[in-house]
């Protein structure tokens, strides 16, 4: 491998290493970052540069003929730029050469997430290299490792289960649901009770498309204010059942001591449903849906239980397909150095004198 | 005869297209692509064309003896696959069409049921009718697919394990969906052929073992759809008494096929 990969670098901190209470002190606001990229580049001597800040890791990409240099004056920078007193130089990292591509293809292909395979990071990576064209603080070695890294990317979420299967109870029941209903657009959901994960379960399935919401909880009150909040409706405690036949999904966390809703119950309701399927989403405990409901025609019951238990195999089988994804980007990586080592021109020193941050 | 080859050839692609399907169905990889689809029309060719080369070796629709109602069984099958699974954006079907057609096609090749046979001439209203009663048969069964495909969704959901089949299967809503439209479309189609039987002039006894046989599909069938139409059965249900009533013609079609009188023609030599 030729010297010129060497020259691309990246460095930063990242969950793994860092804790919140300390990433949130050197995060980079949208608005901050044209002038934190031009900062960076000088103080760090770089000659292209891309600033990533997410809520998982604070990293720079850059070119460079001195990366010690380069590893040297980023605490430097994080100090001076969000003014802290905090040294960050135990906590960073820096990776050089083919390591900084392999770091950030890996990244883009959602392999080095806290939750892995998720896909966001790579419309981040896509915003943050935008920003930096825009700022004219890119070029081609930048440019061609960043486009080059969102193709990787494609490749190993196309070729591998890493974003297969969802890991959180709200998004586990959203897949769910539109497996059973498909289009979630024309789906009615009631939420009984008003537990934070009901809530948040109701939230997930809302911006999917549910286009209206029934709250029923004992406390008329906290049904309004629930409602209220998610754009809902609230109904009556007593009048739950009755607006339960038009509901396609129901969400239940309460705190009754006992079943809420029966098979009994259920068997005398189905017959006025029509032969809609109905979706049971009971995250109580004590359960407030009688468990044999399941075994019921076209109805379909999941327990906080059987959610978790979904969302940590979702987990474990993306974490095995970490390997098959990081095998599936080493032809990428390996072109990306081909053409690095057929290029004449190796990164310029930058040209900007180093010194303090004249904000 | 030589036409056996285009068949071979036909029930090769059909085989291929099994093997993807299921591997792509276990391993969790996309079923749909431009090649798998090209693979099950290019078989599809052949077997259209061994239809039309037997049908001019001997001058009729070849529904003349047990090998050729097959082959045009089966083959009425992915005509029906070709013109839903697009239609409904249900590629999926064709992971549990081809392998359904390749066992039929298999048992229609390997067993000695292609009697060279020396049939009067069939005249239209037969042939239409055969045509017909073949063709609802291929609906049924794409329907029975669709069934078939609900019923591993539906067990998945219902016992919260979700396997790579889970993400590969379309939802539920979309299967009960297709499974129930084209077992309308199935049934009338079907009705319609063996209506038709009934203005067919014929001399000398009538087939009674097949009418008998029929009039059981269709009064099954049409129960099915009776009972669905009017809401009173669960889609997990139709799902089972579709599957259940294709199931039952593949069992008996080829017996029925050999004890009726209709189709037994004398050998030649």
């Amino acid at each position: 491998m030729r010297v010129m990969g060497a020259h691309v670098i990246c460095g930063g901190l990242t969950f793994d290493e860092v804790p919140v209470e300390l990433r949130e002190k050197v995060a980079f606001r949208d608005a901050q970052l044209p002038q934190a990229l031009r900062e960076v580049r000088r103080m760090l001597g770089l000659t292209e540069a891309v600033l990533v800040s997410t809520c998982n890791r604070v990293e720079y990409f850059g070119t460079t003929r001195n990366p010690d240099e380069a590893a040297r004056a980023w605490p430097e920078f994080l100090r001076q730029f969000h003014s802290i007193n905090d040294n960050f130089s135990a906590l960073s990292f820096q990776l050089r050469g083919v390591a900084c591509v392999e770091h950030l293809y890996a990244v883009a292909s959602g392999l080095k997430s806290m939750v892995v395979g998720e896909t966001e990071v790579l419309g981040q990576l896509k915003d943050a290299y935008d920003i930096a064209q825009t700022q004219q603080q890119t070029g081609k070695w930048l440019n061609r490792l960043f486009q080059s890294s969102f193709a990787a990317a494609k490749s190993v979420r196309s070729r591998t289960g890493i974003t297969r299967g969802h890991v959180s109870v709200g998004s586990v029941s959203v897949e769910l649901a539109e497996k059973i209903f498909g289009d979630l657009r024309k789906c009615r959901v009631m939420v009984i009770g008003a537990g934070d994960t009901g809530e948040r379960t109701a939230r997930a399935l809302m911006r999917h498309g549910v286009p209206s919401l029934l709250v029923a909880n004992r406390t008329h009150e906290r049904a309004c204010e629930l409602a209220a909040e998610l754009g809902g409706e609230a109904v009556t405690w007593e009048a739950w059942e009755e607006h339960a036949i038009e509901s396609d999904i129901m969400i239940s966390s309460t705190s009754a001591p006992h079943y809420v809703l029966t098979r009994e119950k259920l068997e005398a309701l189905l017959p006025r449903r029509g032969r809609r399927p109905l979706f049971l989403i009971d995250l109580a405990v004590p359960r407030d849906f009688e468990p044999s409901i399941n075994l019921l025609d076209d109805v379909f019951l999941y327990d906080i239980d059987d959610l978790q238990t979904i969302a940590q195999k979702h987990l474990r089988e993306r974490q095995t397909e970490v390997t098959r994804g990081l095998e599936i980007l080493q032809p990428h990586v390996a072109r990306y150095m081909a053409w690095a080592a057929r290029q004449d021109d190796p990164p310029e020193a930058a040209d900007f004198p180093r010194g303090v941050i004249t904000a | 005869m030589h036409d056996h080859l285009w068949l071979f050839l036909a029930t090769l692609g059909y085989l291929a297209s099994a093997g993807w399907g299921l591997y792509a169905l276990g391993s969790g990889r996309p079923l749909a692509n431009w090649w798998t689809l090209s693979l099950l029309i290019v078989a599809f060719a052949f077997h259209t064309y061994f239809l039309h080369e037997r049908g001019e070796a001997i001058g009729h629709c070849p529904i003349t003896n047990l090998f050729e109602t097959l082959a045009f069984f089966s083959w009425s099958l992915v005509l029906t696959y070709l013109v839903v699974g697009p239609a409904y954006r249900m590629s999926i079907l064709g992971a549990f069409t081809a392998p359904v057609v390749f066992l039929i096609n298999f048992f229609a090749l390997a067993a000695p049921v292609d009697w060279p046979s020396n049939v009067p001439h069939l005249g239209w209203q037969l042939e239409l009718h055969a045509t017909l009663a073949l063709l609802g048969f291929g609906v049924l069964g794409l329907a029975a697919l669709a069934g078939v495909a609900y019923l591993i969704q539906e067990r998945q959901l219902k016992r919260h394990a979700l396997t790579s089949w889970f993400y590969s299967l379309p939802n539920v809503g979309r299967l009960e969906r297709v499974q129930e439209r084209v077992l309308f479309w199935g049934f009338a189609i079907f009705s319609a052929g063996a209506a038709l039987g009934f203005f067919i002039p014929h001399a000398g006894p009538s087939d009674w073992v097949k009418i008998a046989w029929s009039a059981v599909v269709w009064c099954l069938y049409a129960a099915l759809v009776s009972v669905l139409a009017l809401g009173r059965l669960s889609h997990k249900k139709t799902a089972i008494f579709s599957v259940a009533g294709y199931v039952f013609i593949l069992l008996t079609f080829w017996g029925i096929n050999s004890l009726s009188e209709a189709h037994v023609f004398p050998h030649e030599g």
